[in-house]
């Protein structure tokens, strides 16, 4: 007994007011920031986007440039969404079940596109694949397009969200060991059993749960792409762009109901990716479910 | 199928984890691989089942050099300390598993498979846990989960990696019980690898005793309590005193009567408590010390009593039977008379010839 137990109950009784109050100041200071810097932005978007009523909402999405540009922000997350995992399946199962020479620079490698700006990335394809760029006299000779072109905006896509599958899988598949995946090849398994019937059933939660980030990036991947891009409208903008578009030609009903579009995305990706957390254990205490033994 | 490990040899960096290792174990047998952590004992196991190579030497199974083989084709069973079983997959598909990854003009039919692993889960008596999830055990009848899925694939040699460390005292007791009943029924040549030498003596046909990667002593567990080889093995299978002493040159009794004492070096006997005596009295041959008692433990069918001894101070711990402890009825703080009834020395020299100090114990 220390202490606590020695003061005068009027004591204990300020101590706990004052800790009561102390909490209440910091759930309001917190809940007040979300609601200036989160909550109301997003509901500006869709009173926006609805403030000259829903046939205008409709029609400015019914168009074809809103529409060709959802259909190219679909196809770019359909090509490198899938790029990304198995990238990230590969850079986790190499990272976290062999031992090889080289093997923390490319932990620090996958950091990359989150550390450079996406604008980089973009000017990066460009001097590439540009056409004043190392392999552009190459590619225009075999009428290969890139840069303002869709494979561009796929590449930069790819650089973008690289790290987001890799970084979900390698801290899980480190906690989780490598012991199922040894007892699964002493009693025979070749390696493609192993993968399919222990690695995959075991990471798909971490795994889902970082495509979803990485699905969620690719569709509103603004920087990069806008650098490769050329904003070719109906061929080379993707929603973002369109929406940067049409802002700037003073078009804003129809900007925020593309916008609208993209925040709906969003709170898609929130919710599968708290349901995920919920039915999976994913990104919770690892611990809690290792100790009952 | 035996086993042979021939001059093995395994570095990590420049950490020694095993130099030089042989030793045989025959077909059928049920050998323990006993060793404190980093002892090497894992390494040698991970080694046999193919999981990790040698830097050298070779592994001879059922004499066939088997080193070039991978873990997956060695027909060997594993079972891990922290079992490993499959966690998305039932009990009984857990057992099958090795069954079913079998290319298939192996495979057994799905109705032999099934079989199998009803007869498997009877075997280690878990029927009726056939559709649980791993998680849904406890850790006991995980690890029975991992022998049975380890039998399922018919294993010519079955290893096991300190299968019984992770659980609670009492069931680690059943479950070394219960793998013996089983290696009795089975016969197939078992390799266990445990830090606890209580269970490694109780288990074992032989015990292997490894220390800094080099082995110390192979032999039944009775040979090896009763005659360890070493001062390292005489202290990992139990308790021990050390007595300072000096061995004297074979006098004759006339030299020895004309005071003509020769102190030719000092030594260190081994004794266990067991086997030290305690009286208010002077043994007859007068080689005791003195020690006064600081604690005694009186709970359990032996007493052990702590001891300091008088003039050094030094620690030494004896154990009674419950009659001897009523008999003397000592109380702390009380001096007697403390003797060996058996010494151990290594360095080859007669334990008669060793004349205590009082400065005796450590």
């Amino acid at each position: 007994m220390s202490g606590r137990g020695a003061l005068p109950p009027s004591a204990l009784l300020r101590a706990s007011i004052q800790q009561r109050v102390g909490r209440m100041v910091l759930i309001v200071a917190a809940l007040v920031f979300l609601a200036v810097f989160l909550v109301l932005p997003v509901a500006a978007v869709f009173t926006q986007a609805l403030s000259q009523g829903w046939k205008m909402y409709s029609d400015s999405i019914y168009q074809e440039d809103v529409l060709s540009a959802l259909r190219l922000t679909g196809l770019v997350a359909c090509i490198s969404v899938p790029l990304n995992m198995v990238f990230g399946i590969a850079a986790s199962w190499a990272i976290t079940r062999f031992e090889f020479h080289g093997k923390s620079l490319l932990i620090t490698l996958i950091d990359i596109p989150l550390a450079v700006s996406p604008v980089v990335a973009g000017l990066m394809y460009v001097e590439i694949f540009g056409l004043h760029g190392w392999l552009g006299p190459w590619l225009s000779e075999h009428n290969l397009h890139i840069i303002f072109a869709v494979p561009g905006i796929v590449l930069a896509t790819v650089f973008v969200t690289f790290p987001f599958v890799a970084r979900e899988l390698i801290p899980f598949m480190q906690a989780q060991g490598s012991d199922e995946e040894v007892a699964a090849v002493v009693l025979g398994a070749n390696g493609w059993n192993v993968f399919w019937r222990v690695t995959l059933p075991n990471i798909k939660w971490a795994l889902l749960y970082g495509t979803i980030l990485a699905a969620a990036r690719s569709i509103g991947e603004f920087g990069a792409v806008s650098v490769v891009s050329g904003h070719i409208r109906g061929q080379t903008t993707t929603l973002p762009l369109e929406v940067e578009m049409l802002y700037n030609e003073y078009n804003f009903t129809a900007a925020f109901a593309a916008a609208s579009l993209l925040t709906l995305a969003a709170i898609v990706t929130l919710v599968l990716k708290k349901t995920i957390e919920l039915t999976s254990g994913v990104h919770q205490p690892v611990e809690e479910k290792e100790v009952q033994s | 199928m035996s086993i042979h490990v021939e001059h093995i040899y395994k570095h990590y960096g420049s950490f020694t984890a095993l130099a030089d290792v042989s030793l045989t174990i025959d077909s059928g047998e049920l050998v323990a691989l006993l060793g404190p952590s980093g002892s090497g004992k894992t390494t040698l196991l991970r080694i046999i089942a193919g999981l990790e190579s040698p830097d050298n030497g070779a592994i001879l199974l059922h004499g066939e050099q088997s080193t070039q083989h991978s873990a997956s084709k060695r027909g060997i069973g594993f079972v891990f300390q922290h079992y490993a079983l499959f966690r998305h997959m039932t009990i009984s598909e857990n057992v099958a598993f090795g069954l079913r990854v079998q290319p298939r003009q192996h495979r057994p039919p799905r109705r032999v498979i099934r079989e199998r692993v009803q007869e498997l889960l009877h075997l280690v008596q878990l029927d009726s846990y056939a559709q649980m999830y791993p998680e849904q055990l406890s850790g006991g009848q995980r690890q029975r989960v991992a022998l049975a899925r380890a039998l399922a694939v018919k294993p010519k040699v079955l290893l096991l990696d300190e299968p019984f460390s992770a659980l609670d005292a009492k069931v680690r007791k059943e479950l070394r019980d219960w793998l013996r009943r089983i290696h009795d029924d089975l016969h197939v040549t078992t390799v266990l690898v445990t830090h606890d030498q209580e269970e490694a003596l109780e288990v074992a046909d032989r015990v292997a005793i490894l220390n800094q990667g080099k082995l110390e002593q192979i032999g039944t567990p009775q040979s090896i309590y009763d005659s360890p080889a070493s001062p390292f093995v005489y202290n990992f299978l139990g308790n021990v005193n050390l007595f300072h002493g000096r061995l004297l040159a074979d006098l004759s009794s006339e030299e020895r009567g004309s005071g003509a004492e020769q102190t030719v070096q000092s030594a260190i006997g081994f004794v266990r408590p067991h086997e030290l005596e305690l009286s208010r009295k002077l043994p007859p041959d007068w080689k005791a010390v003195v020690a006064s008692v600081v604690r005694i433990h009186a709970a359990g069918p032996q007493v052990r009593l702590e001891l300091s001894i008088v003039g050094s101070g030094r620690p030494v711990t004896a154990e009674l039977d419950r009659r001897r402890y009523e008999e003397l009825a000592l109380v702390p703080g009380e001096e007697v008379f403390v003797w060996p009834q058996s010494i151990r020395l290594f360095d080859g020299a007669d334990a008669k010839s060793l004349l205590l100090d009082q400065g005796a114990g450590i």
